[in-house]
């Protein structure tokens, strides 16, 4: 589908403070986009902005997701329709655990798309098969979400939900930072097997490594709010060479 | 002699009152003691007790004074033995009978539930119990009742209780005491859905190595309070309270804990989950007592309430009166909405705001109430 997720003329300010400014993106179903930029650049605002925070004040423009006004719909409905923000800081909930808490998510996202809840059995089954693949264990399933996780365990485990999620716009704000050299691997590898041709992603970073492992099909260099020049992967590795000084004095 | 609280007049004198206790003539003597005390102190409240935060003299100003009908029945496992005794174990134990003034001289619910106690149980339990006694206390109607629960645990003992406080509609004051000996532990399991006029006060006096872990379910429906008071009377005893605290609308939930560390080498440990829906209050009073030559104490404090309501209020008062350096205490309070950053994140999941509402609160309750506990069947259908 083309432009599956379209924003357009996008300008988003917090506390009367321009963030965004006048933000042109479209990305197809199927394609994998990566958005570069350094510290404070409002790479974080757009994400939190696509999943539907409050708190952000939207000056101007439109974003359609899947030919609907996006902007209509509260948090949980973006989800439900097939929108996912991987946290760059995923927040730690007491007494919550982690598998019934990705349950009761799988379950409201079924049963919002008309389907029938997973039985109990096949429901165990997908989460083990997919822990696996992210070298987590039971006893962290059962553990309570994100509490007393170190920062690779909670990209792992926003890993681990898109996984079993299986959205069609995946957002991955900064899940490449925390990580070490291993669990960075597990994490990309586990990303890139959700990648397919019924669903895109917008992956959020500072450095190449991680698209080093995520090819993306199109890379843009984000400053001060704008998109201001996009390209292929060669564009990271210039970045990774060269950093931003180009584009912060274009 | 006129009552020092003379907006309670519908509080008969103690003679008059006894008549109706054909059964209790020969605890007179006894009860009166207590009566001159009430009279001395008056009806609870604010002004004259420790509660802050609640006026039970206003609550039950208007409750008819008579007696309602209350009963406390005991459920055992067949192959569990221990005695139950009545109004009998107090005649031959005269000096047990005002046991809870030696504790506490100044609590004016205390007296009154001594002055005109009208049911009692006994418990005696020698041998560890392989399944929890359940001890179900219900009233009926309008009108007062005032029973009366003691326990006494023997050395090297493991014993559970589970206490129901179900129905009413007019005002009971409970006493409950647990006298624990050395090595001995019971774990405690309280649900409180009174529909009358609550008012329990709960004693522990623990003796050497002993240990008592009391979870406390409260979701009443009109005005509750309770008291509980860990006596460590020997050293290396501990005192858990953990309690969960869901009032329903328009009623009202208080809490005072007073952990008096007597002894050396004792721990206590106090946790207070409140959920405040619609129209609701609560309180939480909770006291670290260190007397000054009582060493190497450990005791902590930790409060939580989650505000559902713009009209719903807590009030919440952490006291620690320790005269001994020799102490790690620590104590803490929050008091406020559910956070909008865990709300956010469940409902970037897909998470509506109900299920993301509930599933924070289960998380809460979780903490202290969990899937094997009894007090889990009890909950609200909408936090299960």
């Amino acid at each position: 589908m083309k432009n599956f997720l379209k924003i357009k003329n996008l300008s988003i300010s917090v506390d009367d403070k321009c963030i965004i400014k006048d933000l042109n993106l479209n990305i197809n179903k199927g394609e994998v986009h990566a958005l570069m930029g350094p510290n404070g650049c409002g790479k974080s605002t757009l994400s939190n902005v696509l999943a539907g925070k409050e708190g952000y004040d939207i000056t101007n423009g439109k974003i359609s997701f899947s030919g609907e006004n996006l902007l209509k719909f509260s948090p949980n409905e973006r989800a439900n329709k097939g929108i996912f923000l991987a946290f760059q800081y995923p927040v730690e909930i007491p007494g919550v655990t982690n598998i019934n808490f990705i349950k009761t998510a799988l379950e409201s996202n079924r049963q919002y798309n008309g389907l029938d809840p997973l039985k109990p059995g096949d429901f165990l089954k997908l989460i083990k098969e997919k822990a696996e693949l992210l070298g987590i264990s039971d006893e962290y399933l059962k553990r309570q979400l994100n509490v007393g996780f170190s920062g690779g365990e909670k990209k792992r485990n926003e890993a681990l939900q898109l996984m079993m999620l299986e959205p069609s716009l995946a957002i991955l704000d900064e899940t490449d930072s925390g990580l070490d050299v291993d669990a960075f691997k597990i994490v990309a590898d586990a990303v890139n097997s959700t990648r397919g041709k019924k669903n895109s992603m917008l992956i959020i970073t500072h450095y190449q490594r991680l698209l080093e492992r995520i090819q993306p099909d199109i890379v843009h260099v984000f400053i001060n709010g704008s998109i201001i020049e996009s390209g292929g992967p060669e564009l990271a590795e210039e970045i990774d060479k060269n950093g931003y000084e180009r584009f912060n004095n274009a | 002699m006129a009552m020092k609280d003379s907006t309670m007049p519908n509080f008969l004198n103690i003679k008059n009152f006894d008549k109706s206790f054909d059964d209790l003539s020969s605890l007179s003597q006894l009860r009166e003691e207590a009566f001159l005390n009430l009279k001395d102190i008056g009806i609870p409240s604010k002004k004259f007790e420790r509660w802050k935060y609640n006026d039970l003299k206003n609550d039950i100003r208007n409750i008819e004074f008579s007696l309602c009908k209350t009963s406390i029945k005991i459920k055992k496992n067949k192959l569990d033995k221990f005695e139950i005794n009545e109004i009998d174990y107090f005649k031959k134990n005269k000096n047990h009978y005002l046991q809870p003034l030696k504790y506490l001289k100044d609590e004016g619910v205390v007296n009154l539930n001594l002055s005109y106690s009208n049911l009692f149980k006994v418990l005696t339990i020698k041998k560890d119990l392989k399944k929890p006694i359940i001890v179900d206390i219900k009233s009926e109607g309008h009108g007062m009742s005032f029973p009366r629960i003691l326990i006494n645990i023997y050395n090297n003992v493991n014993a559970e209780i589970q206490f129901l406080n179900r129905g009413g509609l007019g005002f009971i004051n409970q006493i409950t005491e647990i006298n624990i000996g050395k090595n001995s532990s019971v774990k405690i399991s309280r649900l409180n859905e009174s529909s009358s006029i609550h008012s329990e006060t709960f004693f522990s006096n623990l003796g050497r190595n002993s240990e008592i872990n009391l979870k406390n379910l409260s979701i009443p429906k009109n005005k509750s309070r309770f008291q509980v008071f860990n006596s460590f009377i020997d050293e290396y005893s501990s005192a858990q309270f953990k309690s969960v605290s869901i009032p329903y609308e328009n009623s009202k939930d208080d809490f005072l804990v007073h952990n008096n560390h007597l002894s050396s080498n004792c721990k206590s440990d106090v946790g207070m989950r409140s959920i405040l829906g619609k129209e609701t209050e609560s309180s939480f009073q909770a006291l670290i007592d260190v007397e000054n030559k009582i060493k190497n104490s450990r005791a902590d404090q930790d409060c939580r309430a989650i505000l559902l309501d713009e009209k719903a209020s807590m009030n919440a008062k952490p006291e620690m009166k320790i005269y001994n350096n020799d102490v790690i205490c620590k104590h803490g309070t929050t008091i406020g909405s559910l956070n909008q950053d865990h709300i956010f994140y469940l409902n970037s999941r897909g998470l509506n705001k109900f299920e993301a509402e509930k599933i924070l609160l289960q998380g809460i309750i979780s903490e202290y109430i969990s899937e094997d506990s009894p007090l889990i069947n009890f909950l609200p259908e909408k936090y299960k």
